[in-house]
């Protein structure tokens, strides 16, 4: 059976993904669900490869590193396969561990604009009508506040603040009612002296 | 976006500008900046690319570098309010030295359709 192969390039970085299509989800000839073969080529660095795990544990880490960049955050990635920091000087190093005792961890420093286009390259690899791999969970779980535009709760943001004024007023007014007795008369709490007042 | 007033009216909502003017800006409005940064991105990736590895590699090839700096800094002092302390340090070298070099790489990061819901799912969780 031939395999298919596609080759995705941005200025220094190109990566090429080798497998088959899965035809138990009708995919068509062209497609590749089952990658066999994988290896991701940077100017002037040694070319890496591995398993499709490897892949996309790889994409995860590198776009967990980016949404760090975006949100201005310095961050140490760690995992098993591969670990991304920030360098001083505004690069970054990147360290790949491979799964053989024998073989030594690769590092490799990478400027700013051979990062950036190694994620635009396993961008286009995502939106790739040919690739069918679950992305899902690949992307970064952001755990942060919540935007003024995703709340959706009507009933919460709207109709609580009035109910609570509401609430509050008639408390105060029943509790006010109780302390002052309206149907005493002002008149009676006074009392007058005749012997002190001296009429004229 | 209705028409190119209406982008700029937008633009107007930046409180550092001079003619800054406050407008409430809608999720719709929102997204469609989005849009514009990223498709923008995309169209300028060539030359953000090349001022990115200008500052890679700024002891063999400044040049670049130099010129978006400075260009940059030329357009804060047309634009935007100088009498501002916050304006007047992203003139400053010491304080906007990595501002400038943030703004390129957030921009290399969003030029594709992925790139997109990167900058959107990033600010909508400032």
């Amino acid at each position: 059976m031939l395999q298919n192969s596609y080759k995705f390039n941005q200025s220094s970085v190109s990566l090429e993904i080798i497998g088959l299509p899965d035809y138990s989800k009708n995919d068509d000839e062209k497609s590749i669900s089952i990658i066999s073969q994988w290896k991701l080529s940077i100017l002037n660095r040694p070319d890496i490869e591995g398993s499709a795990d490897h892949l996309k544990n790889i994409i995860k880490a590198f776009y967990e590193y980016s949404t760090s960049l975006l949100l201005d955050q310095e961050m140490y990635l760690e995992n098993k396969l591969i670990d991304i920091k920030p360098n001083k000087d505004g690069s970054h190093t990147i360290v790949l561990k491979s799964s053989k005792s024998e073989i030594k961890p690769l590092k490799i420093v990478l400027g700013n604009a051979e990062f950036s286009d190694l994620i635009n390259c396993i961008d286009q690899l995502k939106y790739s009508k040919n690739i069918r791999l679950n992305f899902e969970d690949l992307n970064p779980l952001i755990t942060s506040k919540k935007s003024k535009y995703q709340k959706n709760n009507i009933f919460i943001d709207k109709l609580i603040p009035p109910l609570f004024a509401i609430f509050s007023i008639t408390i105060l007014s029943l509790l006010s009612i109780n302390f002052y007795d309206p149907n005493i008369n002002s008149e009676d709490k006074v009392s007058f002296d005749s012997n002190i007042i001296n009429w004229h | 976006m209705p028409s190119k007033i209406s982008i700029w009216k937008l633009r107007c909502n930046n409180p550092m500008r001079k003619n800054f003017i406050r407008v409430n800006i809608k999720y719709k409005e929102f997204d469609a900046l989005i849009r514009i940064t990223s498709e923008m991105a995309k169209y300028l990736y060539p030359y953000i690319r090349a001022v990115l590895a200008s500052k890679d590699n700024y002891e063999d090839e400044p040049e670049l570098w130099d010129d978006f700096e400075n260009r940059f800094k030329e357009l804060i002092e047309s634009r935007f309010n100088t009498d501002s302390v916050r304006v007047k340090n992203l003139i400053e070298h010491k304080q906007n030295k990595d501002f400038y070099l943030r703004i390129l790489i957030n921009l290399s990061l969003c030029n594709s359709e992925e790139g997109y819901y990167r900058l959107k799912t990033t600010l909508l969780n400032l």
